[in-house]
């Protein structure tokens, strides 16, 4: 892939890149936060968070994971 | 009028009686509580009154009027506490009751001005953090805010002391105590000093029955005779005492009379000082709460 | 009404306090991007793969992308970011009913009804916002690279997956009136959907079924009218309205 190409690109990569890595990013920082899981620990959702990174991972942290408030 | 009127009321779960036959009335502007052992049926009465919970039999009337299952008294009688009080931690305390005064439909200034009075009342007006943060004591203190809120006719609290360390106690008990002003209470709870402290009438749940319900001047009429506790300086002299008054047991170096009227008493001290036996110790044996309870529960 | 809108008002704040309204619209962003991409991306990987096969001896022609792969990638992806929704909303009632926190809102006067339908209201402006913002952000991105007039009916074909999706949720509100659990109402409408997919292998069904309404590629391509996803929008629509008049009664006998 040359460089014209991989301009061609960027209007889409960019956002999707912002996108996930806040999302990802937040969800690291919630996890990090908290110090009890609804199910699990820490160490758990961090790699769930990691592995499922493009929102995967995030959405069942927050959906399964997430302390109620 | 009274302001609770409950009757005969019945329930099971499966095939556990769990009510069976709690009678008791509350009159306006009293403290009323309501005792038992843990298991006793207490929470589940109380959730019965408040229509949460479908009777097997029996009726029960808020400021005279029937409740039923899935029917909540009219908004603006009853305000309740529950034993472990539940509130959405992501609001504070005065997002909170404002959420609760506009479900009863209060006015904005009302509502407004109500909050600020309660949240001073339970000594919550400081506190800016979101209720997540909360200590137990503070979320029963919010608890009641959120009861007091539209000055129902009857606050039900459920256990609102059991959880909580003595200045958490006392302070709950001082917040009842000033509601009584406006509200009549009904609060269970197991802690008899609790009761004896601000309560005028009581009623004694066991095996989901009322064995009593009345005044606390009833119980002390009900229990006139009062127990006499006698300890001797020589043990020997036991045998004289007991020889002469058949009625009275030796436990453990005591000599005690279960019930002596104020006739038996003077009797015995004439007794003893006609004899000259030389006393350590004489008592008058009061009649309390914790006596009253555990004759009704049968220990 | 007075309790609607005071209890309305508090689930907004909810979705919006524990980040879950930002979660979704996040969610529904990135499939927004995603699908255009992958559209973009597909020649880039045949490409790749084309070395493997002209190894093998099969040679691949030049592939064309237009605007309907794109689309046909955003009707591919729009279920997923419907489950995350159905993941993330299927709590909404029996947590509530578990933890005891409606007990002093109810003893206040606040009627089971409200609660059942400020929540709905929540859940059907979450997923509405979500599905438009996909679109919107699916549409422009190909708009930019390609020809949005090349595939027809794109609006229309939306419309019946946000439908779809509002069967789902009403699934979500008919299974908490009988559940105790988040798991049992995803259970619940995880079984509704698969059920509808089984039945949609019969053919005489099929046009009757509201998986029918994510079946948009011969939507686009004109090889089907709007007025052939008829039936199954109406059908869909009238299910919905059943399970939420069914759920209200029922969730009386709720243990709250």
């Amino acid at each position: 892939m040359d460089m014209t190409e991989l301009k061609e690109y960027l209007p889409l990569l960019i956002p999707l890149v912002i996108a996930q890595f806040s999302l990802l990013g937040y969800t690291i920082f919630h996890i990090m936060r908290h110090d009890s899981y609804k199910h699990g620990s820490r160490a758990l959702w961090l790699i769930v968070a990691l592995v499922g990174m493009q929102f995967i991972g995030p959405v069942l942290y927050f959906a399964i994971g997430k302390e109620e408030e | 009028m009274n302001v609770l009127e409950v009757k005969e009321i019945k329930k099971s779960f499966g095939s556990k009686k769990v009510l069976d036959g709690v009678s008791f009335s509350v009159p306006e502007n009293c403290v009323f509580g309501f005792i038992g052992r843990n298991g006793a049926g207490k929470t589940t009465t109380m959730r019965a009154v408040l229509g949460l919970l479908e009777t097997d039999g029996g009726e029960i009337e808020v400021c005279g009027e029937r409740v039923s299952y899935g029917k909540t008294p009219k908004s603006g009688y009853i305000g309740y506490l529950p034993d472990v009080p539940e509130f959405y931690g992501y609001m504070n305390a005065r997002e909170y009751l404002t959420l609760c005064g506009e479900i009863t439909g209060m006015s904005r200034n009302d509502l407004k001005n109500r909050c600020g009075e309660l949240l001073e009342l339970v000594g919550l007006d400081k506190e800016k953090h979101r209720i997540k943060g909360y200590s137990r004591g503070m979320k029963q203190r919010l608890g009641i805010a959120q009861a007091l809120i539209n000055r129902p006719k009857l606050l039900i609290c459920d256990e609102p002391t059991s959880a909580l360390d003595p200045v958490g106690r006392k302070d709950i008990l001082d917040i009842i105590s000033a509601a009584k002003e406006q509200t009549s209470v009904v609060f269970s709870t197991h802690i008899l000093s609790d009761v004896e402290r601000i309560c005028g009438r009581v009623a004694f749940l066991e095996g989901g029955r009322t064995v009593f319900s009345g005044s606390i001047e009833e119980i002390h009429e009900r229990q006139t005779d009062t127990g006499l506790e006698l300890t001797l300086k020589r043990t020997e002299d036991a045998e004289r005492v007991l020889e002469a008054f058949s009625d009275m047991e030796n436990s453990g170096g005591r000599l005690i009379f279960k019930k002596a009227s104020d006739k038996k008493a003077a009797e015995l001290m004439a007794f003893l000082a006609a004899q000259q036996i030389p006393v350590m110790r004489l008592e008058r044996h009061e009649a309390d709460l914790e006596d009253m309870f555990m004759e009704v529960v049968g220990k | 009404m007075k309790g609607f809108t005071a209890f309305f008002i508090k689930e907004l704040r909810e979705m919006i306090r524990t980040k879950r309204m930002m979660i979704i619209l996040g969610i529904f962003l990135v499939v927004g991007i995603l699908s255009p991409a992958m559209a973009k991306l597909t020649p880039e990987l045949m490409k790749m793969a084309a070395e493997d096969f002209t190894e093998m001896g099969v040679t691949v022609g030049e592939i064309k992308v237009t605007a309907l792969d794109s689309w046909a990638q955003f009707t591919k992806n729009m279920p997923t970011a419907l489950i995350v929704v159905i993941i993330m909303m299927s709590g909404i009632y029996t947590s509530e009913y578990a933890r005891g926190t409606l007990v002093p809102l109810i003893t206040k006067g606040l009627s089971r009804q409200a609660v059942v339908l400020s929540k709905l209201a929540v859940m059907l402006i979450t997923w509405s916002a979500g599905a438009w913002l996909c679109y919107g952000v699916t549409y422009f991105y190909t708009e930019w690279y390609w020809d949005n007039n090349t595939a027809k009916a794109l609006s229309f074909a939306a419309f019946c997956i946000w439908l779809f999706g509002v069967l789902m949720i009403s699934c979500i509100v008919f299974f908490s009136s009988l559940a105790s659990s988040g798991a049992q109402v995803m259970l619940g409408t995880g079984a509704v959907y698969i059920a509808m997919t089984m039945a949609g292998l019969y053919s005489k069904a099929k046009e009757y079924l509201p998986t029918r309404l994510l079946d948009s590629n011969p939507l686009y391509r004109g090889e089907l009218l709007p007025g052939d996803y008829t039936k199954a929008a109406v059908i869909s629509a009238a299910v919905s309205a059943v399970l939420i008049l069914a759920a209200m009664p029922i969730t009386k006998r709720q243990m709250i």
